[in-house]
């Protein structure tokens, strides 16, 4: 007998998410993780009086109490659901871009300062009330998302399963016309006012592309999802999520070894044997599930060449985006620096193809998101402050092409440009800091120990998408869960770890059922 | 991998779909399988914030009866950069137990070649004596990377700078002033211009032979107008001439002006042992200095987690408990240990142990879980929201209070 049934290599959303999963559906299962902590993004740090956020910026897929929707029965069929105190957020989001005229003069007029709430009706009218003279095609649009994002949840997935071209005909119009065109075509095709359109669009930082090259359907159901079913928060931050999850696999007889990085994936006939730690223990196993990158998993760890079918997939891929993000806890209140939202995206041009250029390299930021975990829970900050993240979206080459003596002086002067990026639509952050923390991309890759720091995995343009991909199953027993196979944020990793220990359930079940019968066999 | 099986896909009827597969042809055609890369997000790591580095002490300095300075160089020559302020925490062996402490470093950060590490007896310590007495020139260590946030941040940490320094405590002020030479050099060479940072180290010893640098740090007040030391002696000698006491409001006002509106642009940084953290504390709130204002450099775990508030009632700092400890692979050890010792002590002392860097509360490398029984977590401990409700305690600075089961 192996050791275990199977071993999940790193504790990340989906890593957590899978090993708890298959722990509590009988698999015996081991979690390796190389920091002294359950989460990956989903963690938490404390500096002084303030216990920071790491990643979460809005959990989707909660739905309410009363209209729950999948990541409330995902949490419940692990176990976790009553552990955690969901915060509903008020707003979707506010933007704002900061006049370039006397912008240090504070009450000047923005050239954009949209407010949009978490309510589709809402919404329409919102931005029927900044824009009247779109108003029918915003009426249009967020309909088309509606019935786009439906056609995604429902229909699609049914069309596809039983390969019915009629059946995609008749119930996925709208996918059909409208799911795999770039969005900006779709934006341009329903509006002609640039603001609106920034506005609109503005979530494609959640993915880290321009518009032009994520999917519709994946902006649609962005908004959509984000409107129909709250942005929310959870009361501790995502480490309650991850610690909550810890707990249920530990309840459920999970063994856990944190500082333990897996060193190398053993194999034998392109089949899984197990795994050897850092320390240079060996454990052995049935299946792997690896929550860490395929470059790191098939390049670094396998013990064998990379196998065709994953050198080939990667070859398709392109490395995804890292994020220079500070961590601020402010000695004052949120209404003091003129917060109205928890989420804000203050943007210097309307057109996301230049946030993009300046993504490339250390330059000055004209794209930022400053996020307010106070706003709806004033429970996250000490009574009287603020704690904020302020990111910019960044590639990580050019942090790693510093020398090393130059890195923590290049870190504070880029941190002072989106310090001032910021101030011009909140003013006076700099003045109340007590406590600061900088995160560069080379931060996200010591914590995610992803190349390039990437925080979503593989740019997710339209042909990085699972439907056009086959499941690589070059080495039995090897599986991949996490954003690198599919779409990044929380949501997106929390079900590909369900999927995941799902499908590798069935298979130990199955493998247990032939053994029995074999026996069986051999008795009689 | 990329989608082999296209052909009766109904997905060819979506707008866009072909498209898509035409440029992921175009990719696989000019991609690569990132082969190229490997171990490259490892060095890069490595570089910067490394698990562990291999040192040798290349020179033994005495600087006072009481104190050593230990230089350090890496094997492979190759030490990461730090900021001012930070430590390392340096691995030993002593008789058979495993254990570490943190120290700052002292040395300057543009000094590429070694690490200083200024190192004084405690009088009831364990691992200073092996430090000053066993330790010689070639002898090999283990540390893990330059850690910790005690240093100048100036994103908000300005440029008038208070440090009040007691006993070792000096160590990362010689690091920042040191810094601050280079840095000042190095404008001045830029921009002909003086350095607007100043820095005014309040130096607090108990006897005058415990004083640490105090002919380097004289010179270097003489050479550099942003530096002014102020020394002060606890418990003189009859012909002591200088000042003598302890750092108390009333002598910061004296030395920094009674202009209190002032000391709120200051930022103070503080570090010594802990009584002396405690003290300077208090000391700035009265002269109402905000928290934003001060940073204290955490020294370890309380000495008499007994005296403060929290701990259980009937409970003696030499009652002994059972720690039973279970360990992932399904092995299980116990031993007794006395309440008022840290857990990753006495785990040490009995061949177990579990990462650690900071041994004062903060880093949190050193989290086990609470299975059975209970344990104090002091203010020290800067656990997270959730971590109480779970039993994750920091094994550094948590007590066990009656017989406990962890799982390390």
């Amino acid at each position: 007998m192996t050791d275990f049934d199977a071993i999940v290599i790193g504790a990340g959303n989906a890593g957590l998410t899978a090993a708890t999963a298959l722990q509590r559906g009988g698999a015996r299962t081991l979690l390796l993780e190389r920091h002294n902590i359950p989460g990956g993004c989903a963690t938490s740090f404390v500096r002084g009086e303030f216990e920071f956020e790491v990643a979460l910026h809005q959990l989707s897929g909660m739905g309410t109490e009363k209209s729950p929707f999948i990541m409330r029965k995902i949490f419940s069929d692990l176990g976790i659901m009553d552990q955690l105190n969901i915060v509903e957020e008020r707003e979707l989001y506010r933007v704002v871009m900061p006049s370039k005229e006397n912008s240090s003069i504070s009450g000047f007029e923005h050239e954009i300062d949209v407010t949009l709430p978490a309510n589709i009706k809402a919404l329409k009218k919102t931005l029927c009330a900044h824009y009247p003279e779109e108003s029918e095609s915003i009426e249009a649009y967020l309909t088309l998302c509606e019935k786009l994002s439906l056609e995604c949840f429902m229909m699609l997935p049914r069309a596809q399963k039983m390969s019915d071209q009629k059946i995609l005909d008749s119930t996925c119009p709208n996918y059909i016309k409208y799911g795999l065109r770039p969005s900006k075509d779709v934006l341009n095709e329903f509006f002609s006012n640039k603001d609106l359109k920034a506005v609109i669009a503005a979530y494609w930082c959640y993915i880290g592309l321009p518009p032009k090259d994520i999917p519709f359907c994946d902006l649609a159901v962005m908004i959509y999802a984000y409107a129909a079913f709250k942005p929310c928060h959870v009361q501790g931050g995502s480490q309650a999520i991850s610690s909550a999850l810890l707990e249920s696999f530990l309840t459920a007889g999970g063994k856990v070894l944190f500082n333990t990085g897996a060193a190398k994936i053993i194999t034998e006939n392109e089949q899984v044997k197990g795994v050897q730690t850092e320390h240079g223990d060996i454990f052995t196993c049935e299946h792997i599930i690896s929550n860490t990158s395929p470059q790191h998993t098939f390049n670094e760890l396998l013990d064998i060449p990379t196998p065709k079918e994953a050198a080939d997939d990667m070859k398709s891929r392109r490395l995804g985006t890292s994020a220079f993000v500070l961590y601020l806890g402010l000695d004052c209140t949120p209404k003091e620096i003129g917060i109205t939202a928890a989420s804000n995206f203050i943007i210097d041009d309307r057109d996301e193809e230049v946030a993009f250029d300046t993504m490339q390299g250390i330059k000055d930021p004209t794209h930022t998101m400053l996020t307010c975990y106070n706003h709806d829970d004033p429970s996250f900050a000490p009574e009287g402050k603020s704690s904020l993240s302020l990111l910019c979206l960044q590639y990580g080459q050019a942090w790693q092409d510093l020398p090393v003596e130059e890195y923590a002086q290049a870190k504070y002067d880029f941190a002072e440009k989106l310090i001032d990026h910021a101030e011009r639509a909140f003013p006076n952050i700099r003045k109340n800091i007590e406590e600061v923390e900088v995160a560069t991309p080379l931060t996200m890759m010591r914590y995610l120990n992803t190349p390039g720091g990437a925080i979503y995995g593989f740019q997710q343009n339209t042909q990085d998408a699972v439907m056009f991909r086959d499941r690589i199953s070059a080495i039995s027993g090897l599986h991949m869960a996490g954003c690198w196979n599919g779409m990044g944020g929380f949501q997106p990793t929390y079900m590909i770890g369900e999927s995941t220990a799902r499908a590798v359930l069935k298979k130990i079940k199955k493998q247990k059922q032939s053994e029995i019968q074999q026996q069986e066999l051999t008795h009689a | 991998m990329p989608n082999t099986n296209t052909e009766n896909n109904i997905l060819h009827a979506v707008d866009g779909y072909n498209d898509a597969l035409l440029h992921q042809n175009e990719l696989t055609k000019s991609g690569t399988d990132f082969n190229e890369q490997n171990g490259r997000v490892a060095n890069t790591i490595a570089s910067l914030h490394p698990k562990r580095i291999q040192l040798v002490v290349s020179e033994v300095i005495v600087d006072t009866a009481s104190t050593k300075t230990l230089r350090f160089k890496a094997e492979d020559n190759f030490l990461p950069p730090f900021q001012a302020g930070q430590y390392i925490n340096l691995f030993v062996n002593i008789d058979g137990t495993e254990t570490a402490r943190p120290y700052a470093i002292s040395s300057a950060p543009q000094e590429r070649g070694f690490y200083d590490l200024t190192i004084k007896r405690v009088a009831d310590g364990f691992v200073s004596h092996f430090l000053l007495d066993d330790v010689e020139v070639g002898d090999h260590f283990q540390s893990t990377g330059p850690m910790g946030t005690f240093y100048h941040n100036p994103l908000f940490h300005g440029d008038d700078l208070v440090f009040l320094a007691g006993g070792s405590g000096i160590a990362p002020a010689r690091s920042m002033i040191l810094n601050m030479i280079e840095n000042t050099l190095l404008i001045n060479k830029q921009t002909n211009k003086l350095g607007a940072r100043k820095i005014h180290l309040v130096y607090a010893s108990s006897y005058e032979a415990d004083v640490i640098y105090e002919d380097e740090l004289k010179n270097l007040e003489k050479e550099h107008e942003f530096l002014t030391v102020t020394w002060l002696i606890s418990r003189p000698t009859k012909n002591y001439i200088g000042r003598t006491g302890h750092i108390n409001a009333q002598l910061l006002t004296e030395l920094l002006g009674d202009d209190l509106e002032l000391f709120q642009s200051k930022m103070f940084y503080i570090c010594g042992p802990t009584s002396f953290h405690d003290f300077c504390a208090e000391q700035l709130q009265q002269l109402k200095v905000k928290a934003k204002r001060v940073r204290i450099e955490c020294n370890g775990p309380p000495k008499h987690p007994e005296e403060l508030a929290g701990w259980p009632e009937n409970l003696i700092a030499s009652d002994k408990v059972t720690v039973t400890i279970h360990k992932a692979d399904g092995s299980q050890g116990q031993f007794e240990a006395r309440v008022d010792e840290p857990l990753l002590n006495s785990m040490e002392r009995n061949g177990y142990s579990a990462e650690n860097a900071c041994r004062s509360g903060e880093c949190s490398l050193c989290r086990v879980k609470v299975l059975k029984g209970s344990v104090f977590n002091p203010a020290e401990a800067r656990l997270r929201s959730t971590d109480e409700a779970y039993g994750w305690c920091h094994s550094c600075v948590a007590f066990p209070t009656s017989d406990v089961e962890l799982l390390v």
